[in-house]
């Protein structure tokens, strides 16, 4: 699991999260929603260690990782980075055994087990045919998969996305939430997950984090969190939550300005 | 803290620049400020050991008859004593006189030499100068050659006392005293004609006028500037500081000289085109036509034809005294 | 492309090119003769061409193209920039400045005082770096651009001061001149045992360091987030690439434009994997100086042109040509 105590992170004078604590358990999807400029993707920089806190800690089971070498932190904890610019003259193959990094030798060189497991995390994602293109080809949606089969070849307990689903089709969307709810139930994975689109985190989170200007409105199951007044209120603009009819499940819409409905 | 140790170090280290000597150059050039006596072995069959510019000590087991020249000045000179035809390579500046275009070339000049063309060459003496490098030096000692080093003069004693060293090397002692001899004397009668001579030209040594605003000259410390007082003139340019200063158009004319020696002329430069300059109309030489065209090789290269040079000066700046 | 080998086919040039800069040279020299003077029963002078003078000359130029070439790659990784190459931080310009101001001194005409301008620019090289390096860190990181603008900053402070050097002291401009424009036309044993060590360690470290500059290619963020310690790895890095380059000029002076292509052509050929590429690039950075080495001896013969201009002359459009063939393949 993975424990954020207290954790503040400023860039100068300008304070972006305060005294953030979290803890995502074994076997959870926290999904983290907030409208943007809260500090989500700050969290997640700040929780693998690729900026420096002013304070607080983050850990999992007895180990702080403040104590640990980006190698050793890098096999608890593996990030899905939200879409960047990746070096085009890659393969998407060699991108993804990179994923293997912290298990290799000295000189880097992979063994069967290294390659039968970025295959397999490959094939999770749907992307088994891409293996030979270079990653400048691929489509933004290709690229995001490419990047989280990455992390699951990383076999870490500890999963973290920042907006996975920003440039997938609706049906990639769909899948990519399936498999990150499938690696928390079934792999027993602590997956913290940022997300803007409030419908999908209401359906496959266990449970949500509403984080607003850098601290947390609210922690809790998504029928407590997920509330018209604190959706409202965090992203300053009338939003009703209500029961779906027939599925199980809530539904987030922002209220029309002109009452089309009556 | 670092940033502010570096912006300490930068005017530091201009100043430290700043005071570097800008005179000195190659490692010590001993042999060749005046009258030096180089070390004699006199009886015929023992060794000829002589002490080079490097101060290295030279030995040959008998006059060479082999010679490589690496600089235009070593050629002049080995031809000017009659060693000629032993000379077996040269550089590739080596132009003068006329049999030496005929020599295999070694490389020099922009490039750098071929040692392997020296060796094949088998010369029993390579004789350097200043234009060479002292790693050069280093290298073909190294290969196993027999290198002799000629620092540039400074005053034509030292000019003679290379001319004597090179004598011994080639065996051409008795030649090279007539030679000297006579050159001497007619050094000897330019100075006599100039003597009582109260009225000394002054004159502007032009080197490059490619950027016409700001030529190039030589100034204090210089063969060319020894020379032309010698010839009874002062150099205008020997008040500056740098041995071949960049003098604007500006200084020019308040320096205003008597006369202007055209050492670029054969690159195509004339006194008519100096007039044209613009702003060269004001100064005095060219307004009274005292604009010459001059042979550079007679006073750059350290040879024997610094004596010609010497009485082609003496003319110009005195044509009255010297028909 | 795919099927040969890529160290195959790059061991079998170099070693084309290394016979060749043997056999090859101003004065000629049949097969016959050549062959004679390997089994040691040739004449003097042959002997003394192969052995005294082509032999340290192409084991110096081939240990300057694997340095030049290997640390340019590895600067490339890096700065994640195409354009770099192993003097982006300045340490040619530290270098020359380095032997500009040791020419000016008198120093005696021996074998230390020889040595004095080589070691001269080995250190300048290594202190400039050393400078630029701590100019461009911001606590604990070193931002990859403070370190390109530090050092070009640097450079052009270091070469116009070399400049004024030179302009100074008319007589030393032709010696700085022939140091700065390269070449190895007194190359001896002494260079290459003096440099033999830096430039195999720097070279040693960036073998190894190839996966190290794979993840740096996607950012230090996920580079750090797949377990590298970016800041320990960029500086080990440099410091080997930087020592490798200060060995190669200490001797050889400035030559540009194999650090820069060679490293391109490997990547165009056989790709982007760092890997690969260090070891391609340093086995292919020898046989493209060597070559280069041959045409400065032999085009005007007898004079040798400073290999540094060959370089210049035949890498620019060479660079460009690789450049037009590489623009849609995504080779980068």
């Amino acid at each position: 699991m993975l424990l954020i105590d207290q954790l503040s992170f400023a860039y100068g004078p300008h304070v972006v999260l305060h005294g953030v604590s979290l803890e995502v358990r074994s076997g959870e999807v926290l999904a983290l929603i907030g409208p943007n400029g809260a500090g989500k993707s700050t969290l997640i920089r700040a929780a693998s260690g690729v900026i420096p806190i002013q304070s607080g800690r983050v850990r999992t089971n007895g180990d702080d990782f403040a104590a640990l070498s980006s190698m050793q932190r890098a096999r608890y904890l593996a990030v899905v980075p939200q879409a960047v610019s990746l070096p085009a003259a890659f393969t998407v193959w060699e991108t993804v055994l990179l994923g293997r990094t912290p298990y290799l030798g000295f000189l880097g060189q992979p063994s069967h087990k290294d390659e039968e497991l970025a295959r397999m995390a490959l094939e999770r994602v749907g992307a088994g045919s891409l293996a030979g293109r270079r990653v400048g080809e691929l489509s933004g949606g290709e690229q995001q998969r490419v990047l989280l089969a990455r992390a699951l070849c990383q076999s870490t307990p500890i999963l973290l996305l920042d907006e996975p689903t920003a440039h997938l089709d609706l049906q990639y969307q769909v899948s990519l939430l399936e498999l990150v709810s499938d690696l928390a139930h079934r792999d027993k994975l602590a997956v913290l997950i940022a997300l803007h689109d409030l419908n999908l985190a209401a359906r496959y989170a266990d449970r949500v984090a509403l984080l607003v200007a850098g601290a947390i409105k609210a922690l809790g199951t998504s029928r407590n969190v997920m509330t018209s007044e604190l959706l409202s209120q965090a992203y300053s603009l009338p939003i009703k939550v209500v029961d779906h009819p027939f599925l199980s499940g809530l539904i987030v819409l922002p209220e029309l300005q002109n009452h089309k409905d009556g | 803290m670092l940033r502010k140790f570096f912006f300490f170090i930068l005017p530091v280290a201009i100043l430290l620049v700043a005071c570097v000597p800008s005179s000195v150059n190659t490692p010590q050039p001993q042999a060749a400020t005046g009258i030096v006596q180089p070390t004699i072995v006199q009886t015929q069959p023992t060794p000829i050991v002589l002490t080079d510019g490097l101060g290295r000590q030279v030995k040959l087991a008998a006059p060479a008859r082999r010679v490589v020249s690496l600089a235009p000045s070593n050629t002049e000179i080995l031809f000017a004593m009659g060693a000629g035809s032993q000379v077996v390579g040269r550089d590739e500046l080596s132009d003068y006189p006329a049999q030496v275009p005929g020599i295999p070339s070694v490389g020099g000049s922009m490039g750098n030499f071929s040692t392997e063309a020296i060796v094949a060459l088998k010369p029993d003496l390579v004789l350097a100068a200043e234009i060479n490098t002292p790693e050069l030096v280093k290298t073909l000692e190294g290969l196993g050659l027999t290198v002799y080093y000629l620092s540039n003069p400074t005053t034509l004693d030292g000019m003679y006392a290379n001319l004597e060293a090179v004598a011994k090397l080639t065996g051409h002692v008795d030649e090279t005293s007539t030679l000297v001899q006579s050159l001497k004397a007619r050094v000897a009668a330019v100075d006599t004609k100039l003597i009582g001579v109260s009225e000394k030209p002054a004159v502007f040594y032009e080197l490059d006028a490619t950027d016409a605003s700001k030529p190039f000259t030589a100034g204090p410390r210089t063969f060319i500037d020894l020379l032309i007082q010698r010839a009874g003139g002062t150099n205008v340019a020997s008040t500056l500081k740098d041995q071949y200063p960049q003098v604007s158009l500006e200084e020019l004319v308040v320096l205003n000289p008597d006369i202007i020696i055209l050492s670029d002329s054969a690159y195509g430069e004339t006194p008519e085109k100096v007039a044209a300059r613009p702003g060269w109309g004001t100064l005095a030489a060219v307004k009274n036509g005292r604009v010459y065209p001059f042979d550079y090789h007679l006073l750059s290269i350290p040879g024997p034809r610094l004596v010609d040079g010497l009485e082609q000066l003496a003319k110009l700046l005195h044509p009255d005294l010297f028909k | 492309m795919k099927r040969i080998s890529p160290f195959l086919s790059s061991f079998l040039l170099l070693l084309l090119a290394l016979v060749l800069s043997l056999a090859i040279g101003s004065v000629f020299l049949s097969p016959a003769q050549l062959w004679a003077a390997l089994i040691g029963h040739g004449t003097q002078t042959s002997d003394t061409i192969l052995w005294a003078i082509r032999l340290p000359r192409t084991v110096l130029i081939a240990m300057t193209g694997m340095a030049l070439s290997g640390s340019g790659a590895a600067y490339q990784g890096l700065f994640r920039n195409p354009l770099a190459d192993p003097f982006l931080i300045g340490v040619a310009s530290g270098a020359g400045l380095g032997a500009v101001i040791a020419m000016s001194i008198n120093w005696p005409y021996s074998f230390w005082g020889l040595l004095a301008i080589p070691m001269a620019a080995f250190i300048a090289a290594l202190l400039t770096v050393f400078v630029v390096y701590s100019l461009a860190r911001v606590g604990r990181t070193v931002p990859t651009t403070n370190l390109i603008l530090a050092g070009v900053a640097f450079s052009s402070f270091a070469t116009s001061l070399t400049s004024f050097l030179m302009l100074r002291s008319t007589d030393d401009i032709r010696r700085a001149l022939g140091w700065l424009f390269g070449g190895a036309s007194q190359s001896n044993w002494t260079a290459i045992i003096a440099i033999a060590p830096y430039l195999f360690i720097g070279l040693g470290v960036l073998l190894v360091s190839g996966q190290a500059l794979n993840l740096m290619q996607f950012g230090d963020e996920q580079a750090q987030q797949l377990g590298l310690n970016v800041t320990r790895a960029k500086t080990i890095l440099l410091i080997s690439a930087s020592l490798a380059t200060a060995a190669a000029v200490a001797f050889s002076g400035i030559i540009g434009f194999i650090g820069l292509i060679v490293p391109h052509v490997m990547r165009l050929w056989w790709g982007a994997d760092y890997r690969r590429l260090i070891p391609l690039s340093i086995i292919s950075g020898a046989t493209a100086l060597l070559v280069s080495d041959i045409v400065a001896r032999v085009v005007i013969a007898p004079q040798e042109i400073p290999v540094g201009i060959v370089t210049a002359l035949v890498g620019a459009p060479f660079f460009l040509w690789v450049l037009r063939r590489a623009k849609n393949q995504g080779y980068w």
